[in-house]
This record gives C-alpha cells, sequence and structure tokens, in this order.
C-alpha cells in the first residue's frame, strides 16, 4: 500500500516537473510581453511584473501591420491545405486500396520526398518561381508549401483509410455507388478526424514556415507573412523585445485556438460501430 | 426474384488458382449455401456473383441477364456482410435507405419501405441511432434491413452470424430461414460452418482448394457424401475413418475391423483394393448388433443426453487420412475413433464396454482417389 502511494507521488510530480519544462518558455515569452523594457533583464528575473503593460497587444496591432501579416499568413496556410488536401485524399486512397503495379515503390517514393529537408528546395524552386514570375506573390510560398506538406498528408491519409474496413465501399458499391462515389459518400465521411487532423497538420506546417517566406517575399512587403513581419521587428542595435514577444504571441493564438476547435475530431474514433 | 447461373468461373492471382471451373444452376427462390475450410473459394465466388471482384473466366447471369461485366450497383443484389459494414455515420433509418436513395427512390417510398422491413425485424425502436449505439445483435439486424428493404433479386450473405455468440447465433439462423420463407428471394449464403449449411440450405455447395466437391440437399450430404473430404466435413463429431484391405470370404468381399470379419454389401470388384471405412459415430451403438467388439474407451465424454467415447484404433485399421479442420470437430488424431451414444446405460461405460454395428451403414471410399464406392 506505502509503495503504491510512493509511486502515484513519483508519478505527479514528473507530470508536473514535465509540464513545467515544457510550459515555462510560453510563460516567459508572456512575462516578456506584458513587462515594463526594464524588468526584462532584472537579475534576479521577476516571474511577475510590477506593473503589467496589458495595452502591448493594442498597441502592436495599432503600431505595425500585424493583421495584414496575419491575415497573409492565413491565405498561404489555406490555399497550401486546399490543394495539398485534393492531392493527397486522392492519392492516399489509391495508395490505400488499388494494388498497382510499382504502387509500393511509388509510395516509398513519395516518402523520401518527406526525407529532403525544406532549405534544400529554396533554391531550384527559387528558381522555378522566377522563370514563372511568381517570386513575390502569395502563391510562390502556396506552392512551396504544398510540396513540403502533400507527402506527409498522403502517407498519414493513406494510414488512416488503412484502418477503415474495405467492406464499407464494397457495401455502397452493391449499395448502387460507384466506386468514386463509394469514396465521397462513405469513406470521406467516415474519415472525419483522419481528414482534420492532417489539415491541421498542413495548416500548421504552413503557418510555421519562416524560410520560404523569407527567400519568396523578402520584397513584396505587402505579402509578408506573419513569421516573416516578426523578424523585421527586430532592429540592428535596438529590439523591443515586449513588442517581438506580444506579436508572437498574437501569431501563436490562431493555431491553439483551432486545436481547441478540432481537438474532438482528432481524438474521436468515428468508424466504432461500423463492425461487429 | 431470378435464378442465378453461374458457368465456369475461375479466378486467379497470378500463379495462384483459387477458384477452378465453378459452374452452379440456382432455381429462382433457392437457399444455396456454400460452405468449406476457410481458403477453400466460397467467399471469392460470392464475391465474384456481387461484382465485388472479376473473374478471370467465365459468366454470371442473374435473371436470365449477363452480369459479368456489369458493376455490382447494377446487378440488383444485396449483401450482408460478416463484419456488417454499416455505415457509422449514417442512422439505421438512412443506413437502410441507402441503396433506395442511390437509386432516385421517392423519398416517401424509402421510408415506407425502410418503416416496413424495420418491423419484419423488430428494429422500428432503433432508427434513429447511429450503428455504434447499437448491439451485436442489432447492428446484424440492421444489416439485414439493408439488404431486405433493396427487395433484390438475390441476397448474397457472407458468413453473417460468424461474429455473433452461439446463442443469439443459433437464433438467427432460423430467423434467417424464416426471412427466406417469407420473403422467397433466391440466397446464397457463406459459411465454414457445417451446421449453418446443414440446417438452413435448399441445396449445399461444398468446396475444397477452390473445386467443388459435391453439390446435394443436406440430407443426401449426409447419406452419400461423394468423397472422404465431404464425409469428414459434414456431420458433427466427424465420421470416423477406418482403413482396411479387402479380401474374399466365401465370394463376399470382406474387411477386417477392430479385429472383426466385417462382409461388405459391395460388388466382389472391391477384393483386392485398399479402402477406407466410413463409420458415423452416432452408427455405433452400445451392446450387441450385427457386428459386435469389445473395446476400453480412452475417454468418455458426457453431454447429459449423449455420450461421446474415444476409442483406440487398431494398428491394422489406421488410416493417414488428414482431418480436415471442421469448425466444431476438435483435433482428432488418426488412432482414435468416437462413438456418440445416445442415453447409454451408466453400467455400459465400465472398463471394458461393448459396442456394435451395422455394416448397411458403413461408406466405402477408395483409399487412393479418395472418391465413395457405390
Amino acid at each position: 500500500m506505502k509503495t503504491r502511494s510512493l509511486n502515484r507521488i513519483i508519478l505527479y510530480a514528473s507530470v508536473v516537473a514535465v509540464c513545467a519544462f515544457l510550459v515555462f518558455p510560453i510563460y516567459w515569452l508572456f512575462i516578456t510581453a506584458i513587462s515594463p523594457p526594464d524588468q526584462l533583464r532584472a537579475l534576479p528575473p521577476k516571474f511577475w511584473p510590477d506593473v503589467p503593460r496589458w495595452d502591448v497587444f493594442a498597441a502592436i496591432i495599432r503600431e505595425r501591420p500585424l493583421l495584414l501579416w496575419l491575415s497573409n499568413s492565413a491565405l498561404a496556410a489555406l490555399g497550401s491545405v486546399i490543394i495539398s488536401m485534393a492531392v493527397s485524399v486522392l492519392a492516399g486512397y489509391s495508395l490505400s486500396r488499388f494494388r498497382v503495379r510499382g504502387g509500393q515503390s511509388l509510395g516509398l517514393f513519395i516518402l523520401t520526398a518527406k526525407m529532403l529537408p525544406a532549405t534544400l528546395l529554396v533554391i531550384p524552386l527559387f528558381g522555378i518561381f522566377r522563370s514563372v514570375d511568381l517570386i513575390g506573390s502569395l502563391w510562390s510560398i502556396i506552392l512551396a508549401h504544398a510540396t513540403l506538406i502533400i507527402p506527409f498528408t498522403t502517407w498519414m491519409l493513406k494510414g488512416y483509410f488503412d484502418t477503415i474496413p474495405r467492406e464499407l465501399e464494397q457495401a455502397a458499391m452493391v449499395d448502387g455507388c460507384s466506386p468514386f462515389g463509394a469514396m465521397v459518400r462513405v469513406i470521406l465521411p467516415v474519415s472525419a478526424p483522419g481528414l482534420a487532423a492532417t489539415a491541421l497538420y498542413g495548416f500548421v506546417l504552413s503557418w510555421s514556415d519562416y524560410a520560404y517566406a523569407r527567400t519568396f517575399l523578402t520584397n513584396a512587403q505587402t505579402n509578408w507573412t506573419a513569421n516573416l513581419g516578426i523578424t523585421t521587428m527586430k532592429g540592428e542595435y535596438i529590439s523591443n523585445w515586449a513588442d517581438i514577444s506580444a506579436a508572437s504571441i498574437l501569431v501563436a493564438l490562431p493555431v491553439v485556438v483551432i486545436y481547441l476547435f478540432l481537438e474532438r475530431y482528432l481524438v474521436g474514433g468515428l468508424t466504432a460501430g461500423a463492425e461487429k | 426474384m431470378a435464378g442465378i447461373r453461374i458457368e465456369h468461373v475461375t479466378k486467379t492471382y497470378g500463379s495462384l488458382s483459387v477458384l477452378k471451373d465453378f459452374s452452379l444452376d440456382i432455381a429462382d427462390g433457392e437457399f444455396v449455401v456454400f460452405v468449406g475450410p476457410s481458403g477453400c473459394g466460397k467467399s471469392t465466388m460470392l464475391k465474384i456473383l456481387a461484382g465485388l471482384e472479376e473473374a478471370s473466366s467465365g459468366t454470371v447471369h442473374i435473371g436470365g441477364r449477363d452480369v459479368t461485366d456489369m458493376a455490382p450497383g447494377d446487378r440488383d443484389i444485396a449483401m450482408v456482410f460478416q463484419n456488417y459494414a454499416l455505415y457509422p455515420h449514417l442512422t439505421v433509418r438512412k443506413n437502410m435507405g441507402f441503396g433506395l436513395k442511390m437509386r432516385g427512390t421517392p423519398a416517401d417510398v424509402i421510408d415506407q419501405r425502410v418503416a416496413n422491413a424495420a418491423k419484419i425485424l423488430g428494429i422500428d425502436h432503433l432508427l434513429d441511432r447511429r450503428p455504434k449505439a447499437l448491439s451485436g445483435g442489432q447492428r446484424q439486424r440492421v444489416a439485414l434491413g439493408r439488404a431486405i428493404v433493396r427487395e433484390p433479386q438475390a441476397f448474397l450473405m457472407d458468413e453473417p452470424l460468424s461474429n455473433l455468440d452461439a446463442k443469439l447465433r443459433v437464433h438467427t439462423r432460423a430467423e434467417i430461414s424464416a426471412l427466406h420463407h417469407r420473403l422467397g428471394v433466391t440466397t446464397i449464403y457463406v459459411t465454414h460452418d457445417q451446421i449453418e449449411a446443414m440446417t438452413m440450405a435448399d441445396r449445399i455447395v461444398i468446396m475444397k482448394d477452390g473445386l467443388i466437391q459435391q453439390i446435394a440437399d443436406p440430407d443426401t450430404m449426409f447419406r452419400r457424401p461423394a468423397n472422404l473430404f465431404v464425409a469428414g466435413f459434414i456431420g458433427s463429431p466427424g465420421m470416423n475413418f477406418l482403413r482396411s484391405p479387402v479380401f474374399d470370404r466365401a465370394g463376399v468381399p470382406t474387411v477386417r475391423l477392430f479385429g472383426r470379419e466385417v462382409a461388405l454389401q459391395a460388388s466382389a470388384s472391391l477384393v483386392g483394393r485398399d479402402i477406407v471405412v466410413g463409420l458415423r459415430p452416432e452408427h455405433i451403438a452400445a451392446g450387441a448388433g450385427p457386428v459386435t467388439f469389445e473395446v476400453q474407451p480412452r475417454l468418455v465424454e458426457s453431454l447429459g443426453s449423449e455420450k461421446y467415447v474415444y476409442l483406440d484404433v487398431p494398428e491394422e485399421n489406421r488410416t493417414q487420412v488428414a482431418r480436415i479442420e471442421n469448425s466444431d470437430d476438435e483435433e482428432r488424431p488418426t488412432d482414435t475413433i468416437i462413438a456418440r451414444l445416445i442415453n447409454p446405460d451408466e453400467r455400459a461405460i465400465g472398463k471394458h464396454i461393448t459396442l456394435s454395428f451395422d455394416p448397411a451403414h458403413l461408406h466405402l471410399f477408395d483409399a487412393k482417389t479418395e472418391i465413395a464406392i457405390q
């Protein structure tokens, strides 16, 4: 009995320690944002400012085109997610369901695309986009992000479709659906949790990109994404860390909100009940 | 409703042949069961009938139409899957109406037919639930309901009872039979369970390794199995097999079983051949009879009203006939046979017991070809 409660104490202590370790940077970001500049480097450090500057968020939105940057980021993320999902739903479904000669190696080939570091593609993509006059356009990063996202999402969706019993679309076909109809009417609705998780993954991948935006959009200020915009707030001699932190929080917020909104899909098991 | 004609259907995957020249005529309204051990090709044949798999060669006619190259949805058949395959995102009502909706049936007609089918199956109180809120038995009924609202030319059922517990299985088995009598729709039912086949079928098609072994009604299948495989598969516990050469005794072909000479009611041409003699466990009786022998049981299992008595087979009668995995016949070594004694006298199950059988009940098979000797 005694060892059991001791185990429990150790378990909870570890959980608290790990959580504190993970949450502390976010907490510190928040503290930095609302602290007056002179308290940022105080020693010993202050864990809560004497006079919190709550107006920092409103001020940053007034002073910088943060809302424009955010909407550019959102457009780029939505665009690349839509393209990626359209491609990878069909590709993942095909890889999962159809046995084609060479299908296995094709799947592995797509997988290798995941292994290339994103920065490796920056130069060739720059060349391609320059020749079709896309440098400075949001389309450049939409397409670039899609090339990154599609291999991931294709494999995620293939894995998800693999878990859905084939009998479901066979039943739909006996009921009168075409193979494509069976996918649209039965498999996709059943896959909603998988689709949501995959789309969210792609969204975050695009939202958090810096390298592509920095390369393709630097000379087009009106098309800056949030991440690119924030880095321009760092001056050569003076950096207002409070402002940068406040802007960072505002950029992170949409992703947190989406996670909260989609959480039930991410953990939900909608296929329960399809089989015995 | 319609008859089904399957002509010379084969199915190969590369060099693997899973279905070898399958031909069968099914009458309108008939209940046909495909039975056999796993991997015998019965499910493949059903999927070819449904259009979910393509035949490598051969043709399929349903109701006089050649449907060989038709999409599943155009064949006017309904299928019940082993795992039910209910659409998890739709309510029971929409699950059942899905096929009709795909065919453009007006909504009020769909509603009425779903309501009727639900009433027949006793699931009218479940119509607004999702499949995950149903028990196994209820899901099974919804799957049946989804098939019957369509009023198709034929029902195809792929082991629909194998996910139910034993009690519910027996109950639902009777219900499916009753439903078939009521609707009279041609039904093809796939199972590996010979009891389901025996109890439900008008005709049984028994398969092994992609080949039809015998097509017959249940009684014929039981009384006159075409070969050793059928003999061992049908019946529970399975038929006992004893090997013996046939010799001549005063012009009568005779074998030696349990040390007794047994005259066979068969043609004299058998003399000199090696045969396998089949004897059903229920044809061995306690006490003296036409052929009487004494043995010491190895094991006695009591089921209350009957007893299974396990007997050692004499060395000379042992046969290496491979026992086929039969769903309800446990691994039985080749040196053991079973006698099934109905209400035996308790005193009879002593150290040594006297058992007997009637040579008229013996089944004879050629030891080499394994085919029944008529």
